[in-house]
C-alpha cells in the first residue's frame, strides 16, 4: 500500500486541502495533536490502496466549507486541544460540556416552537446520549445532538503506552466494534512499523470482522423491529444474535470476540475439525437467517413503517461524509472492505440495496443484503485450518501510521504516531459512528418526534466509540 | 409471522428454560455510566428466548422511579456523575445499586483519570457487584436472583 505524508505551511492548509480534494483523494479523518506551542492538526485521506497524511504544525484556516464530513473533527480538535479554525463560524461546542445551551444549539424561532430534551439516560437499556428536538407539535424542525457523555480520554490515556498495551484502551472504545477498532489499531501500528500481513494472518483478522458483522447485523435487525413493536422479529432475531454469539465464544473464547486481535500477528488457531464444525453451526445459521428475513420482508404492516422514514438524501450522504450501510443504504457506494490489502477481501463489492432511497426501509434492506455476503464469506475463509500467523516485514518504517477499516457500522480510521521503541505517541479513532452521527441527525427533520427511536435503530449508531 | 413465532417456539423448546419455582420480582433500572455498549448488549441479551430474565420477575422498567434496583454500567465518567446521582435519587427506597461489569467494579478501568468520576463504590452504596467484561447474561440473571432471595451468588 502507498503511504504519503505532505508536510504543509499552516498557511498552505486550506490550499493541499483543496489540491487533495482535486485529485481525487477522499476525506478520512482530522484530528490535533499536542505541540510544542501550538496542537499540530492531521488529515488523513484515502485513495485506492493509497493514504495520504497531511500534517501541519498548527491550525489556522477552516476546511469545513471544503469537506463538510470534517465539521465534528474541527469542533473535537478546538475542544479538546485548543486548536482554532478561522472562517469555522459558529464554531459550536461538541466534547465541550461547560459551554452554555446556546453554545452548542443551533437557535430555532417561530410560532409555537419549543424545545423537548431527551437523555443524557433513557427509557430502555441504551447507551447515554443526549438530543434537543427542536419541534412544533410533533414534527421536529431541527435536532440538536450533544454526545460525550461516556468520554473516557482512552486516547489520551493509551498515550505514552507501548502498542501491545494500548491496544487495550482502543479496543474498549467500544464492545461491539471491538474487532474492527482493534484490527485498525494494528494495522496503523504495522504500517508505521514497515510489517506487512501474511495470507494466514489477514485471514484470521478477516474472520473476525466478519464475525462481528454477523452478530451486529443480526442485533440491528431486531433492534429496528422492536423500534416498531414487532416482538416476534425482536426475538427472532435477538434469538439468531445469542447464536452468532456463542459461535464467537466457541471459537475464540469472548462473546464479543475481545482479545481475539493483538499487533503484530494473531494466535488464533482452528482445526479442520473445528473448522468444520463451525461451517456446518454458520450454515444452520444462514437457513434460519434466512427464514426470518423473508418473513420479515412480507411483515407488510411492519415494511409500511420503514417506508419514507427518516430518508437521508444521496447527495447529503455525500456532503456529510456518511459511511457503511447508512451510506451504501443512500446510493454511495463505498465500502473500505474494497479497499483493504491488509485483510483477505478478494471481491466484495459495496451491497447497495434495491431501492437506495435512504429511508429506514433501505437501511433495512442493506443489512438484509450483506448478510448472505457476510455467510459467503465466513464460509470461505473456513475453508481450510487456520494456523496462528505473524506479520513480515514489508515496508519502510516511520513515525505515522493511518489504517482504514470497515467495521459494522461503517469506516472506521485509526491513525498512530509511534515514538521510540514503539512507544505510542498519539492515536487516534475515528469510527463509523463518529462518521455517521451528524448524518443521522439530518435525516430527522421533517420526521415525527415518535419516529426518532426508529430511525436511530435504523442507523444503530454507538455513543461509546463516538465518545472514547 | 408464523414462521417466525414457529421458529421462536422450537427455540424455547430446545433452551429448556424452567418456569422458576420461587415467587418475587425486581424492577431493574440501566444507567450508563460510560460504558463501551457491550454491557449494554448482555443486559439486552437477558432479554432474549435464550434466557427469559422475565420468567424470574426480573423486568427493566423505564423509570428510576419504578426500580428497586440501579443497575450501573461503566467506570463513572465526570459528566455521567450528575445523571447518575440524579437517578439514583429519584428511587423509591428501599433501593439497591448494582455494579454490572468489571468497570462499575472499579476493576482495571481504561481512560484518562481526568475525564473519570471517583468509582462507583466511593459514589453510592453498591450491594450487588456482577463481574465480567461483559457478564454473560446468564450471570447477570444469576446475581440479580440470587439477591432478591437472599443467597450468595454462585461462583
Amino acid at each position: 500500500m502507498r503511504f504519503a505524508r505532505r508536510d504543509v505551511a499552516p498557511a498552505a492548509w486550506r490550499a493541499e486541502v483543496s489540491n487533495a480534494l482535486a485529485d481525487g483523494w477522499r476525506f478520512a479523518g482530522l484530528w490535533a495533536e499536542d505541540g510544542d506551542a501550538e496542537p499540530a492538526l492531521r488529515a488523513a485521506f484515502s485513495r485506492h490502496g493509497e493514504r495520504l497524511l497531511l500534517a501541519a504544525s498548527a491550525a489556522r484556516d477552516t476546511i469545513v466549507d471544503l469537506v463538510p464530513a470534517a465539521a465534528w473533527d474541527e469542533r473535537e480538535a478546538h475542544d479538546l486541544h485548543g486548536a482554532a479554525f478561522a472562517g469555522h463560524e459558529p464554531l459550536r461546542a461538541l466534547v465541550d460540556h461547560d459551554a452554555p445551551t446556546e453554545a452548542w444549539t443551533v437557535p430555532v424561532e417561530g410560532r409555537d416552537v419549543f424545545q423537548v430534551a431527551v437523555g443524557p439516560t433513557h427509557a430502555g437499556v441504551i447507551e447515554s446520549g443526549h438530543f434537543r428536538f427542536h419541534v412544533v407539535g410533533e414534527r421536529v424542525l431541527h435536532l440538536d445532538l450533544r454526545l460525550f457523555y461516556k468520554h473516557r480520554g482512552l486516547e489520551r490515556a493509551a498515550q505514552g503506552r507501548p502498542a501491545a498495551e494500548a491496544l487495550a484502551y482502543v479496543q474498549r472504545a467500544c464492545g461491539a466494534d471491538a474487532v474492527a477498532n482493534a484490527i485498525a489499531f494494528a494495522h496503523a501500528c504495522e504500517d508505521a512499523t514497515g510489517q506487512a500481513a501474511t495470507p494466514g494472518l489477514a485471514r484470521a483478522r478477516t474472520l473476525l470482522a466478519e464475525l462481528e458483522r454477523l452478530y451486529n447485523h443480526l442485533n440491528d435487525l431486531s433492534a429496528i423491529c422492536a423500534g416498531v413493536g414487532f416482538a416476534p422479529g425482536t426475538m427472532a432475531f435477538a434469538g439468531l444474535k445469542e447464536r452468532a454469539m456463542r459461535l464467537n465464544a466457541t471459537l475464540a473464547g469472548h462473546r464479543f470476540l475481545f482479545g481475539a486481535v493483538r499487533v503484530g500477528g494473531s494466535d488464533l488457531a482452528i482445526s479442520a475439525s473445528a473448522a468444520a464444525e463451525l461451517r456446518s453451526a454458520l450454515g444452520e445459521l444462514r437457513d434460519e437467517t434466512r427464514r426470518a428475513w423473508r418473513e420479515l420482508q412480507f411483515a407488510g404492516s411492519v415494511q409500511e413503517r420503514f417506508d419514507g422514514v427518516g430518508v437521508l438524501e444521496l447527495e447529503d450522504a455525500r456532503r456529510l461524509g456518511a459511511v457503511g450501510p447508512a451510506a451504501r443504504a443512500a446510493g454511495v457506494a463505498i465500502d473500505a472492505r474494497t479497499d483493504a490489502p491488509r485483510l483477505a477481501y478478494r471481491d466484495v463489492l459495496p451491497a447497495l440495496p434495491p431501492r437506495a432511497d435512504g429511508d429506514v426501509a433501505a437501511r433495512v434492506e442493506v443489512r438484509g443484503a450483506e448478510l448472505p455476503v457476510v455467510f459467503d464469506l465466513l464460509d470461505e475463509l473456513l475453508a481450510e485450518p487456520l494456523e496462528p500467523a505473524a506479520t513480515e516485514p514489508g515496508g519502510e518504517v516511520r513515525r505515522d501510521g493511518v489504517a482504514l477499516v470497515e467495521s459494522p457500522r461503517g469506516q472506521t480510521l485509526c491513525a498512530v504516531a509511534l515514538g521510540e521503541q514503539g512507544v505510542v505517541e498519539r492515536v487516534h479513532l475515528r469510527t463509523g459512528s463518529y462518521a455517521n452521527w451528524p448524518a443521522l441527525a439530518h435525516a430527522v427533520p421533517g420526521n415525527l418526534l415518535p419516529d426518532f427511536p426508529l430511525i436511530n435503530k435504523s442507523f444503530e449508531l454507538c455513543y461509546a466509540c463516538a465518545d472514547r | 409471522m408464523f414462521v417466525l413465532l414457529r421458529q421462536l417456539q422450537r427455540l424455547r423448546r430446545d433452551a429448556a428454560l424452567t418456569s422458576p419455582p420461587r415467587r418475587g420480582s425486581l424492577a431493574l433500572r440501566h444507567v450508563d455510566a460510560g460504558s463501551c455498549n457491550a454491557c449494554e448488549h448482555e443486559l439486552n441479551a437477558a432479554a432474549n428466548p435464550y434466557y427469559d430474565l422475565a420468567r424470574h420477575g426480573l423486568n427493566i422498567v423505564a423509570s428510576p422511579r419504578h426500580a428497586d434496583v440501579l443497575l450501573v454500567t461503566g467506570p463513572v465518567t465526570a459528566r455521567m456523575r450528575e445523571p447518575l446521582l440524579k437517578a439514583y435519587a429519584a428511587m423509591p427506597e428501599p433501593r439497591t445499586v448494582a455494579a454490572l461489569g468489571d468497570c462499575a467494579m472499579g476493576c482495571g478501568v481504561l481512560g484518562d483519570a481526568a475525564a473519570l468520576a471517583p468509582p462507583l463504590d466511593e459514589l453510592l452504596p453498591v450491594a450487588i457487584r456482577i463481574p465480567g467484561c461483559p457478564p454473560a447474561p446468564d450471570l447477570i440473571a444469576a446475581h440479580l436472583l440470587a439477591h432478591l432471595h437472599g443467597e450468595a451468588p454462585a461462583a
